[in-house]
């Protein structure tokens, strides 16, 4: 039996829950060794808690019983020092890094028009969900450049595609991680290093991998979890919420040789929500 | 540390880091103290690492929450064994896996141009507590350049190319596969035994005098408990020649294993690999030897494609590890080479002082005995021997009505084909033919030339076919070679003496004697029926012997696979000199079948055979490659579709991939294609391969099993059957095998053997070729110098000695020119001659007195001396381009044959224009410069670029062009006038 990601090593962030759990485990079913990283605390500013140390260890150890290597850092990606950290660490236990999925991102504070943000919350923003993914990028680019392999999966949202009312700060942010990812591409294709995003649509809430992204909108649009959900039922021509496998199954994708000749594109996952 | 250990390595400079590193895990009991292993591993660090790196490498520990003995851990152990390790930074990573049920890997991954095996294991008794870090420090190693003899050896090796007995798998990048395999013999000089094993096995596969091996081995004066990079590559080249003995060989590679003669660094390596345009395929790696008390892994890549490491298994006994490429190697070739390498090394380690290389086996007797089965059908013959002309008549009685033989407009029934035979049988007799005399039929391609050979079948003689196209000399050679005293033909001046008898068909025909005696007692099946002559490496054609049973024999075998049977209608489209037209006329004849004559100008000209084909509804049709290339570009231009069912594909190697577009035409549920492979000495087939698109897309060179009552054997050069995917000498036994090489009994004696396996006899090929696993035989073409171009099997050395019959030639050389994968109208045949006097036109024009035309040398190139290699062979790979194309007049086109006059419009343009218009078509198809009077053949034009040419004109909307008005024509202005309605030129 072969797998589909056996001999890489991925990096991704965000992964105490979530997506990034998601992710991480489905790499791991392809026999890929993982770097995990996670702020594993709470933010200020940020109105709902973030990813557990205690969670990250959950995932980094349901992983190892999948047979594979696992580092687990806490990592602030707001910090280049602690990426930069992180990332050597991961080169010398691993000597290589093939992927790396930038999937730390927050969704709040949001909830307001446009005028109504105030500079710090644009600045956190803009911060995690595009400047994180900037420099962890910064810090394997040059790794991935030199051995002439590497995919980078950066995780945006269909709103890196469309607008959504109220939520300008993290729309801003998601086009911009659009952006960047179709212009490291070229920065980086000559080297063989491939660069995508991968545009989720709304995601259920699952207990297992423990997102909660859903639930943080809703309140965000002060509405009520199930009525947010029946919305999206509607808006996805698919009549479904998107299941955090169906995310973590385009990112092995994307992370693995399947899908060489693949890069600056921009995959969307969401029951057709964007095809309207 | 010398930084220069990274060069001392043989490590081919391809291959990926995973191929410098290598890896040593050792199990801890249960409750190893991971903390104080982690400390004890940190202090040691600091002894062995390096102030200006940096970072000390760690004991990197982790938790692995399974039970040691699950997959998962074993898989979990196995990924850390194989993460190569930089050079830099250490060049050193060591993890422990700690499982859920308490033991530990502790895992050590070095670059071993940092630390060599030793040195793992070293570390791994500090960290264990077993030695004492005091012990061992950072020593640096140095090796000693080659000395010039050892060089000289090395230059003169076999290199190898593409690996040809096994199957690669292009796709599969530097992914190493294992296999293992007990070793019996010898516990002294392992390491160098196991080398000349290798390099004997190899030097088998590989048909090599002179096998060389790359091999990692360990310097002699490494320092006890030091730590460091203390291997070194060696380059072994073996003299498997007979020159040594297998003792003396293994004594020798133990003197260069130990550094004797000097080591050979990657850039040195890098430079002979270069120089011999080969490579090395095999290594040795000596270090896994000492491995005791853990788990070695020698290399994460294999260093060469067949990487061979000799090992101990946990309970001391030898075993051999194969670390193979699969891009080059499949798992089974692999298990295969590595049971030799036991097989031989078990021999080797009981050699007596006289063992020669040469007498060693490879092969023990279960799997000789499964080599000598596999060239074998599965299905046996069921049939009767019988007379080609018996069985001829009572078809004849069975279908008397049904048409036998067409040609243009004339037919014969059965009845009336036999009933004429008869008659040509008894004046054949009236002329003093007797029972078992040889008689000629030089004949075009006609009703008569069939019904002729049928005659001297029924007045029991044996027939010799020969071209009237051919050379008077050659004519007159065959003539007097098989004592001929009658020949039927048309040609007044056959030539030969007044012995000779000249008869012409109509005086047969004349012939008012009655009919020979159908009930007369005749020789046995078992007697000669036909002899066909062949191109001879002695430089003349050689008589084979046929008996009538042969044929009988191989229609028995064809039959009922081929669905042969009375629907049929085949044609003859091949020179009756040809063997490939034995099977096209007695394969319709001997079924009930009707047979078609296809007139020579027709064979000649694509477009026209397919016409015919078309009008006589043809089912079956027999042709070479390269002339079914040409009618599948007429077919493509054609609205008419071909009822076909069966192609027959012989005489030459299939391009199978070429036949794609023909499927997409004609798919193979309509129309099967065959591909067969054979021998005139074995009565015209011997394998038979269907060829679907499968095969086309694979481009697959099998051209399958021997069919039904022939069988095949793949032998070296003492007899012995050689492994499966191996290269050898094709023989074959069987129904097929021909009585002799007429007044040859010497060579007859050579070619024609004693089955050693099953009896009976069989027929030694000179071809070369290899069994695959299945049975089916891939051709691998010639083991001498005799060639097929364009379908005819053409001996270089005949040619060659043809040139130095030649008094004003004092050395020659012939070799084969253009690509014939590329290009097959583009092949040549290149003659290099020393002259004393004369030019090369002046040869060229009295080799073409005695060479027929597709033997004639396309260019001759005269130089001042041939090039030649330090051994005095002929270094075929210096001589020069040849010079441009020389012919003769006329010589391409036959003056004697009889033509019909030219049938084309009046309508075409201005004669001027045509001949710039034709001009610029030549010189497109045979890129030469082309003035009105140059002749096409003498320009290097052949059939194949003939065809091309007409092609051409069609394309541009120039008249459509015939191809005899092209061989009667042959110059642009003659040929502008004629297809002007001018006339022949």
């Amino acid at each position: 039996m072969t797998m589909r990601l056996s001999g890489k090593t991925a990096v991704i962030t965000g992964a105490a829950r979530g997506l990034g759990r998601a992710s991480a485990l489905a790499f791991a079913r392809e026999g890929a060794d993982l770097v995990l990283l996670d702020i594993a605390q709470d933010l200020s500013g940020v109105p709902y808690p973030l990813g557990s140390a205690s969670q990250l260890e959950y995932t980094a150890q349901l992983c190892r019983e999948l047979g594979v290597s696992v580092l687990a850092r806490q990592t602030d990606v707001r910090e280049m020092p602690e990426v930069e950290t992180a990332v050597a660490t991961a080169v010398e236990r691993f000597g290589r890094i093939d992927v790396l999925v930038n999937n730390a991102g927050i969704a709040a504070p949001s909830g307001k028009a446009a005028h109504e943000i105030d500079e710090d919350e644009w600045q956190l923003m803009i911060d995690v969900d595009l400047s994180g993914a900037w420099r962890t990028i910064r810090a394997v680019g040059g790794l991935m450049a030199e051995q002439r392999s590497g995919s980078i999966v950066n995780v945006a949202s269909t709103a890196g595609l469309v607008g959504y009312r109220h939520f300008a700060g993290y729309v801003a942010a998601k086009h911009g991680l659009v952006g960047l990812t179709k212009a490291a591409a070229l920065d980086y294709a000559p080297r063989k290093v491939r660069v995508n995003a991968l545009c989720p649509g709304s995601v259920r809430d699952d207990s297992q991998v423990e997102g909660r992204m859903l639930s943080e909108i809703a309140r965000s649009l002060d509405v009520p979890v199930s009525e947010h959900e029946e919305t999206f039922v509607q808006a996805q021509p698919m009549n479904a919420l998107i299941e955090p496998d169906d995310i973590a199954s385009a990112a092995v994708w994307l992370a693995s040789d399947e899908s060489r000749q693949v890069t600056g594109s921009v995959l969307t996952v969401d029951g057709g929500f964007t095809a309207r | 540390m010398s930084r220069s250990a990274a060069s001392t390595l043989l490590i081919p400079a391809d291959c990926p880091p995973s191929a410098h590193c290598h890896a040593w895990s050792v199990r801890l009991p249960d409750g190893a103290d991971a903390a104080q292993l982690a400390r004890a591993f940190d202090d040691a660090a600091r002894t062995w690492g390096e102030a200006d790196a940096g970072r000390l490498p760690r004991l990197w520990t982790e938790h692995v929450p399974v039970a040691s003995g699950s997959p998962t851990a074993q898989r979990r152990l196995r990924s850390e064994l194989y993460r190569p390790v930089h050079a830099e930074g250490g060049g050193l990573r060591a993890v422990l896996l700690q499982y859920a049920d308490g033991p530990c890997d502790l895992v050590l991954v070095a670059h071993r141009s940092r630390f060599d095996a030793r040195s793992l294991r070293s570390m791994a008794d500090v960290v264990t507590g077993d030695a004492s870090r005091d012990r061992f420090d950072l020593k640096e190693a140095s090796a000693v350049a080659p000395d010039s003899e050892a060089l000289k050896g090395w230059r003169e090796a076999d290199y190898c190319g593409r690996v040809e007995w096994a199957v690669g798998d292009g796709a599969a990048g530097y992914r190493t596969g294992i296999v293992a395999v007990p070793l019996h013999g010898t516990q002294a000089d392992v390491l160098a035994t196991v080398a000349v094993a290798v390099g004997l096995v190899l030097s088998r596969y590989e048909n090599q005098d002179t096998p060389v091996l790359g091999a990692l081995a360990g310097f002699p004066e490494r320092p006890v408990g030091a730590l460091g990079a203390f291997d070194a590559g060696a380059l072994l080249a073996l003299d498997m020649s007979g020159a040594r003995s297998a003792v003396e060989l293994v004594a020798e590679a133990g003197r260069i294993l130990g550094g004797d003669g000097g080591w050979c660094d990657r850039t040195r390596y890098a430079e002979l690999v270069a120089e011999a345009g080969g490579r090395v395929l095999a290594g040795v790696l000596g270090d896994a030897l000492e491995a005791q008390g853990g788990s070695y892994l020698p290399c994460q890549t294999a260093l060469f494609p067949l990487t061979a490491v000799p090992t101990r298994t946990g309970d001391g006994a030898l075993q051999l590890t194969v670390h193979y490429q699969i891009k080059d190697v499949d798992e089974d070739s692999a298990t295969r080479f590595a049971r030799h390498v036991a097989r031989v090394y078990e021999q080797l380690s009981a050699a007596d002082e006289e063992l020669a290389p040469a007498d060693v086996e490879l092969l023990d007797e279960a799997e000789r005995q499964q080599m000598v089965a596999l060239g074998r059908p599965v299905k046996s013959l069921d049939w009767r021997p019988d007379r080609i002309d018996e069985v001829f008549a009572a078809q004849a009685a069975a279908h008397p009505t049904a048409l036998a033989l067409t040609c243009e407009e004339q037919s014969l029934t059965y009845a009336e084909m036999n009933e004429r035979a008869d008659r040509f049988a008894a004046a054949l007799r009236a002329n003093g033919v007797e029972a078992g005399e040889r008689v000629g039929v030089c004949l075009e391609r006609s009703l008569d030339l069939v019904v002729t050979m049928l005659a001297v079948l029924k007045a029991d003689a044996v027939y010799v076919p020969m071209d009237p196209a051919y050379p008077a000399d050659r004519l007159a050679y065959t003539a007097e070679d098989a004592a001929l005293r009658v020949v039927v033909t048309e040609l007044a001046d056959f030539p030969g003496g007044e012995r000779l008898r000249r008869i012409r068909p109509d005086e047969l025909e004349a012939y008012d004697g009655g009919a020979i005696d159908g009930a007369g007692v005749r020789r046995s099946p078992e007697e000669a029926a036909y002899i066909i002559y062949t191109s001879g490496s002695t430089g003349r054609p050689k008589g084979v012997v046929v008996p009538h049973r042969n044929v009988v024999a191989l229609l028995a075998a064809t039959r009922e696979d081929f669905r042969l049977g009375a629907d049929d209608t085949w044609t003859l489209f091949h020179s009756s000199a040809f063997d490939f037209s034995v099977w096209e006329i007695w394969g319709p004849l001997l079924t009930g079948a009707r047979l078609v004559v296809v007139p020579y100008w027709v064979s000649r000209s694509p477009e026209e055979f397919h016409e015919l084909l078309v009008r006589e509804r043809v089912t079956v049709l027999n042709q070479t490659p390269s002339a079914f290339s040409q009618l599948m570009e007429a077919d493509r231009h054609r609205a008419d579709r071909l009822v076909v069912r069966l192609v027959v594909f012989g005489g030459e190697p299939l391009d199978t991939r070429a036949l794609r577009t023909w499927f997409d035409q004609y798919p193979e549920t309509r129309c099967r294609l065959v591909n067969m492979f054979g021998i005139t000495e074995t009565t015209v087939h011997v394998t038979a391969q269907t060829v679907t698109r499968r095969e086309a897309m694979e481009g697959s060179r099998s051209v399958g099993p021997a069919m039904p009552g022939w069988y095949l054997y793949v032998l070296d050069e003492r007899g012995r059957p050689v492994p499966c995917g191996v290269p050898g000498e094709i023989y074959v036994g069987g129904e097929g095998v021909a009585l002799e090489y007429l007044g040859r009994p010497e060579l007859t004696a050579q070619r024609f053997v004693e089955d050693p396996f099953t009896g009976g006899r069989m027929y030694r090929s000179g071809d070369r070729g290899r069994l695959r696993p299945d049975g089916r035989l891939e051709h691998l073409g010639r083991l001498d110098t005799q060639v097929k171009v364009r379908g005819f099997r053409i001996e270089l050395d005949e040619i060659r000695n043809v040139l130095l019959d030649d008094p004003s030639v004092t050395a020659a050389a012939v070799v084969l020119g253009g690509d014939p994968v590329k290009d097959a109208a583009g092949v040549r045949i290149d003659a290099y001659v020393v002259l004393e006097a004369g030019d090369t036109e002046a040869v060229r024009r009295r080799a073409a007195k005695v060479l027929p035309e597709y033997m004639l040398p396309t260019t001759v190139t005269a130089l001042t001396a041939l090039p030649l290699t330090a051994n005095g062979k002929l270094d075929a790979r210096k001589l020069p381009e040849p010079a441009a194309p020389v012919a003769l007049p006329g010589s391409a086109a036959p003056a004697d044959r009889a033509v019909p006059t030219a049938e084309t419009g009046t309508n075409g343009p201005a004669e001027g224009d045509l001949e710039v218009a034709l001009a610029a078509v030549w010189e497109t198809v045979l890129g030469v410069p082309v003035t009105p009077d140059d002749n096409f053949f003498e320009l290097g034009g052949n059939s194949l670029y003939a065809v091309r040419v007409a092609a051409a004109m069609r394309d541009r909307g120039l008249p459509a062009l015939p191809m005899r008005e092209l061989y009667l024509n042959p110059t642009v202005s003659g040929l502008a006038r004629v297809l002007n309605g001018g006339g022949q030129a």
